[in-house]
């Protein structure tokens, strides 16, 4: 019984968060019976990355109507595949267009999708996170019907040599869904950034805060150094933008905006309750401060006491020597 | 407009988390409860849609007696009336399960737009809202920010991964999943809740909505994580702690 | 000997010409008089009736009316020069009570002071001598206000020169007639003089803010019962002050009663760095209302006469209302239109949603997760209260939360333990919710108050004892209006009480050591002006040094700036508040500065270390609350 693996595309490049993807199906079968998805209009490319990976077979699901993204789109072309195809399960990577339309695909076989799963056991058994990663629960698919699974990004390593395919290419197969465009029901638009004129630190991913600890105004090139390499945004506490180094917009704090980036480094800052509340909710804090007793520690995954003079452009290379 | 809007009551974000003896759920007894955070932000939208082009704002939760009071708190922010499927075991029920419950509800509406926050606080599966819409046989899109009418339906702004956004454009009747912080909250006033205390509260017993199908995926057990967050202090030479951090930042924390 | 004194002169006698002269000018000028003064009156009392208002304790009003009004204790107190200047034309007046009284009885005949008679006389002159002292103060306070021109008195009004000249006008024409004896034309032209003079004036009364002749007494005597006391809501329809009939009697009576002396402005913290809020302006712009709508008005008091941005700058200091003289509660006004504002969810403020949804569900103000607090306690081995304790000890977000507040709390702790004093730390606390009330969201205010209400009769606490003057306000005055709330007190009262047993070795064993230190005590508003503790965290805060105070302390202190919701807010506009108080408090020289509020302290903290750097970077003073100073003491005695 196959498993599906269905790919996402990231700059023409199959998404890397799609091979994590490839790792947990691996956990569900054998390599042999994974039959790599990819979908679009232009699959060529796609399929070839995949067909170079340890799959069984790969078929490109091509339309014309594919070219962007739609659920509905999507959902029509991925459904006749798996209705034809009959696999046991179908993995996806929890990205934010399968949960676009994974859930509607599953509601439609009359199965429910087991999203975001962080571990995969003997059985099978899913893992996945509840109450915003406080509790976790395991999940067991019942009853009859392929078992539809996504998994988050970052639960499955890519770096073992299961992924590395033996031998030469696996088989390529097309499949051409039928799709009319009345079907499609959403018009989506291009993707677009926000227009740079302001700090937007509340979309900031990564953030660098500076803080009392710098002590100059010119100290803060060590800091926007460090900020380019990571590529972040630049955020203060309120005694920095008082002084005029900052524009007031980049304060992170009580009075000023509130952020929750995937990683926030404060510099020189010591954790008054003020810049506090600000930053709180960051997924992950690294502190650097000299004060070993600052309150910023408390708060913190990761710390280093240190002088920032020093440890700042450390971290600064060892960062581009990670790149 | 006729809006409806689907919240969900879940444990308070501070309630402290203990697992039933059973290990299928926490403890219950002793929780507060509150509204779902990203349904705060549906509902928000919502009401500044019937600000924006009038209409009705009709409120509709899923669950036992005491969601009664996220209801009414829902009403007094504005939500014109509401609708309470009084269901004793949600927690039983998969996502296709409690889907078909609130499109049940909403079908007879005939709503305009239906919109839900994007996931729960709690189970966090975040497909109740894609699967109505599949239900209902109704367009949908997911992680909106902002939504504006047009002569065609409507055009909604959408949140992309890694600082990207995308504008779609659908059809009127439809279904979205509304993101967290696309618009300010409103707080809840003392006139808001006695303008409540008159308005529309229906309750409807699950049983009336039709038969509930064995769950497709279940949840077994639930468990502690088995990492608790520590604060790792790295120690050495400034050099030494560097390389130390982005390894960890790499690998542990996952964030470079 | 007295016949050598000169002695009153007036008209023996009456032409019925005269008579009817007086009669119809008397009529002219009390119909003129009421025709202005009527429909005030009217006004104030067509407002509403205040919800919760009670005359008794009667014998505290009787107190006040004697204190403020007969003896004008505040009114020479907090301005000596002018205020006892004052005072002279006001005791003037009461002793003219019977002069004018017989003056115009005199007219038909009945006059009952015979100027010859023994007691006539002895009243005349006692009359006579306050006449010249009020002839002397009114020419002074003219000086003032039409040469010197002190800012706070705002802009010149002319009425208030030509009432100037008229009570001068009255009290001359009266010393005059004691030199004219025998002259029957001079006798009765003065009598004309000084009878015409009190007929125009009489009707100038309600024009002018000489009203307030007519109404401070009463508005003295009417007081709401206790100083910045928020009204209770009346009824399911009474959101607050959003329109004119929402105000209530006493608010009315309190806006015609301002005599525009500015006392408040000049002690507002707002005013004082050039923000929009001026408590004058709040309470004339209530009477300008009122005079242009009437108080059965719709229209919003937020509006042509008063602005939203102004009503949420105040802090809720309460110097305003300490300051007047009139008996005006400047902060019931203020929090009233606030109310008007959040009840209804007109006020849109980002940070004050903010706040109100973090209190709506969670149980801080901060918005932080309760398990913070919990790691705080556990880590610290507080010792959780379940009612065989002594104390219950209350944290307040502040001390559950901030860093600092914590550093406070621990200190307290030590204190406590050194003292052997039992205590406890609830397992879980909510806010109290002072912030919510300042601001006006009873909403959340109710919420919070019976939540902790129902608490903490669950857990039999009996004394709280809390290290910040917000907690203990809320929880004293303004819990009592959902349930009845446990004794509480203060971290500085406590600490007083045993302040013996905290005494360090005296200042000659102690050496080098801060022996010599000085320190300046700053007055936290809701300590000093809200609760009148001034003594108590004195005697602590002596135990580190010599005590200095700042130029503005005790009643007069000036805000640290984080009172009625402010530090929960964004960023303020103009001059910083707590940076004008810290470099205050820095002038004084003193090596420490010594808080007894965690807000006071958290915004200290910042504005001292910027106000030295701006001193060419001058030490900073070091900042302690009272408890850290009687844990260092506790320290040092241990050493030595």
């Amino acid at each position: 019984m196959s498993i599906f693996l269905v790919l996402e595309e990231r700059s023409g490049r199959v998404s890397k968060a799609s091979w994590e993807a490839l790792a947990a199906a691996l956990k569900l079968g054998a390599a042999q019976d994974v039959t790599a998805v990819a979908i679009g209009a232009q699959t060529e490319a796609l399929a070839a990355e995949a067909a170079a990976k340890n799959v069984g077979k790969v078929v490109r699901v091509e339309h014309p109507l594919l070219a962007r993204y739609s659920a509905d789109g999507f959902l029509l072309a991925l459904e006749q595949v798996v209705r034809r195809e009959e696999p046991k399960c179908v993995v996806f990577p929890h990205s934010y267009q399968v949960r676009d339309y994974a859930p509607a695909l599953a509601c439609r076989m009359g199965q429910v999708l087991i999203g975001d799963v962080i571990a995969i056991d003997e059985g099978p058994i899913f893992t996945r996170q509840l109450l915003q990663g406080r509790l976790t629960g395991t999940y067991r698919h019942r009853g009859d019907g392929p078992c539809f699974v996504s998994v988050q990004a970052g639960a499955f390593r890519t770096d073992s040599n299961a992924l590395e395919r033996q031998g030469g290419a696996a088989a390529i197969e097309r499949f051409t869904p039928e799709i009319d465009a009345a079907q499609i029901r959403t018009k989506p638009g291009e993707p677009f950034r926000e227009a740079a004129q302001t700090v937007d630190l509340g979309s900031a991913q990564r953030i660098v805060g500076v803080g009392r600890g710098i002590k100059e105004q010119e100290n803060l090139k060590l800091v926007e150094a460090l900020a380019e390499t990571l590529g972040a945004e630049l955020a203060a506490s309120r005694p920095i933008c008082d002084n005029g180094w900052l524009p007031m917009e980049r304060q992170v704090g009580s009075s000023g905006q509130t952020v929750a980036p995937k990683l926030y480094l404060a510099v020189g800052i010591s954790g008054a309750i003020q810049h506090l509340v600000g930053m709180k909710g960051s997924q992950c804090i690294v502190a650097i401060n000299k004060d070993p007793d600052a309150p910023i520690f408390e708060v913190a995954d990761y710390g280093i006491v240190g002088d920032l003079f020093e440890v700042i452009p450390a971290v600064t290379e060892a960062v581009k020597a990670a790149k | 407009m006729k809006i409806v809007v689907a919240i969900k009551q879940v444990p308070d974000r501070d309630a402290p988390v203990r697992i039933a003896p059973d290990a299928r759920w926490i403890e219950e007894r002793d929780l507060q409860w509150a509204m779902n955070e990203p349904d705060a932000y549906a509902l928000e939208e919502a009401l500044q849609l019937k600000e924006r082009y009038g209409g009705e704002v009709v409120v509709l939760s899923a669950g036992p007696e005491r969601v009664g009071s996220t209801i009414r708190e829902a009403l007094a922010k504005g939500a014109d009336r509401a609708i309470h499927v009084v269901c004793d075991d949600l927690n039983a029920r998969d996502a296709l399960g409690a889907a078909k419950l609130l499109a049940a509800a909403i079908k007879p509406e005939n709503p305009d737009l239906v919109l839900t926050g994007l996931q729960s606080e709690d189970v966090g599966l975040g497909q109740t809202g894609v699967i109505v819409a599949e239900l209902l046989g109704l367009p949908h899109a997911t992680l909106i920010l902002h939504v504006d009418k047009t002569d065609a339906g409507l055009k909604v702004k959408r949140e992309l991964e890694e600082g990207w956004f995308q504008e779609i454009e659908l059809p009127l009747p439809a279904v979205l999943t509304i993101q967290s912080g696309g618009n300010k909250l409103r707080y809840a006033t003392l006139m808001g809740i006695k303008k409540a205390k008159t308005k529309e509260l229906r309750s409807i017993n699950a049983a009336e909505l039709g038969s509930d199908s064995a769950p497709v995926v279940a949840l077994e057990k639930i468990a502690a994580p088995k990492k608790q967050k520590t604060t790792q202090i790295l120690s050495g030479s400034a050099k030494e702690a560097a390389t130390t951090l982005v390894e960890k930042l790499k690998t542990e924390a996952r964030v470079l | 000997m007295i016949h050598l004194l000169p002695t009153f002169a007036e008209p023996r006698h009456f032409a019925p010409g005269e008579k009817l002269l007086f009669a119809a000018l008397a009529a002219g000028s009390f119909y003129a008089f009421w025709r202005r003064f009527g429909p005030i009156l009217g006004k104030i009392l067509h407002s509403k009736k205040d919800a919760g208002f009670h005359l008794a304790p009667i014998g505290r009003r009787v107190g006040d009316f004697v204190w403020e009004v007969m003896l004008q204790a505040k009114v020479i107190r907090e301005r000596p020069a002018a205020g006892i200047a004052h005072a002279l034309v006001f005791w003037a007046f009461c002793a003219f009570a019977l002069v004018t009284l017989n003056h115009c009885a005199a007219v038909f005949g009945l006059g009952f002071l015979d100027p010859a008679g023994r007691l006539g006389r002895i009243y005349f002159y006692f009359a006579a001598a306050f006449a010249l002292a009020c002839a002397v103060a009114i020419a002074g306070l003219f000086v003032r206000r039409f040469v010197a021109r002190p800012k706070w008195l705002g802009e010149v009004s002319p009425e208030s020169g030509w009432i100037a000249f008229l009570i001068f006008a009255l009290m001359a024409s009266y010393l005059a007639a004691f030199f004219v004896r025998g002259d029957e034309t001079a006798v009765r032209v003065l009598w004309w003089a000084h009878t015409l003079t009190l007929l125009i004036f009489l009707p100038l009364l309600p024009h002018t803010k000489h009203l307030h002749l007519l109404l401070s007494p009463a508005t003295v005597f009417l007081s709401r019962g206790s100083f910045a006391q928020i009204p209770p809501l009346a009824d399911d329809e009474d959101f607050g002050l959003v329109a004119g009939k929402d105000l209530t009697q006493l608010a009315s009576l309190q806006a015609y009663s301002c005599v525009e002396c500015g006392r408040c402005t000049e002690h507002c913290p707002a005013a004082n760095t050039d923000k929009l809020l001026n408590p004058k302006s709040v309470v004339l712009g209530v009477r300008a209302y009122l005079n242009e709508y009437g108080p059965a008005s719709e229209e919003p008091l937020l509006g042509k006469f008063n602005a939203q941005e102004a009503v949420f700058q105040c802090t809720t200091c309460g110097a305003c209302e300490f300051q007047c003289p009139v008996g005006i509660e400047h902060v019931p006004i203020i929090v009233g239109l606030r109310r008007g504002a959040v009840n209804t969810g007109e006020w849109e403020d980002t940070y004050g949603a903010k706040l109100f949804l973090a209190l709506e569900r969670g149980s801080n103000a901060l918005g932080m997760s309760a398990t913070e607090r919990d790691k705080f306690v556990e880590k610290n081995a507080l010792p959780i209260f379940d009612g065989t304790q002594e104390y219950c000890l209350w944290l307040g977000c502040m001390g559950g939360y901030d860093p600092r507040g914590r550093e406070i709390v621990l200190a307290l702790v030590e204190v406590m333990r050194h003292l052997g004093v039992s205590y406890g730390v609830l397992r879980k606390e909510r806010c109290t919710g002072d912030p919510v009330r300042r601001l006006g969201n009873d909403l959340v205010f109710q919420q919070l108050a019976e939540s902790n209400l129902a608490a903490l009769s669950q857990s039999k606490t009996k004394k709280i004892v809390s290290i910040c003057p917000h907690c203990v306000r809320t929880i004293q005055e303004d819990w009592k209006a959902y349930g009845t709330p446990p004794e509480v007190e203060h971290h500085s009262e406590f600490l007083a009480r045993y302040a013996s047993r905290l005494r360090l070795s005296s200042p000659q064993e102690q050496g080098t050591r801060g022996a010599h230190e000085k320190i300046v005590f700053h007055d936290p508003c809701y300590l000093g002006r809200y609760r009148d503790v001034y003594d108590e965290p004195r005697q602590v805060a002596r135990l580190a040094g010599e005590l200095v105070e700042a130029p503005r302390s005790r009643e007069r202190s000036f805000c640290c700036g984080a009172g009625g919701g402010l530090a929960f807010l964004g960023e303020e506009k103009g001059e910083r508040v707590s940076q004008v108080r810290a470099a205050e408090l820095a002038g004084t020289g003193a090596g420490i500065v010594a808080a007894a509020c965690p807000f006071c302290n958290t915004m200290f903290r910042d504005a001292l270390t910027q106000v030295s750097e701006s001193r060419h970077g001058a030490q900073a003073p070091e900042l302690l609350d009272i408890a850290q100073i009687a844990a260092r003491g506790l320290a040092e005695s241990r050493k030595s």
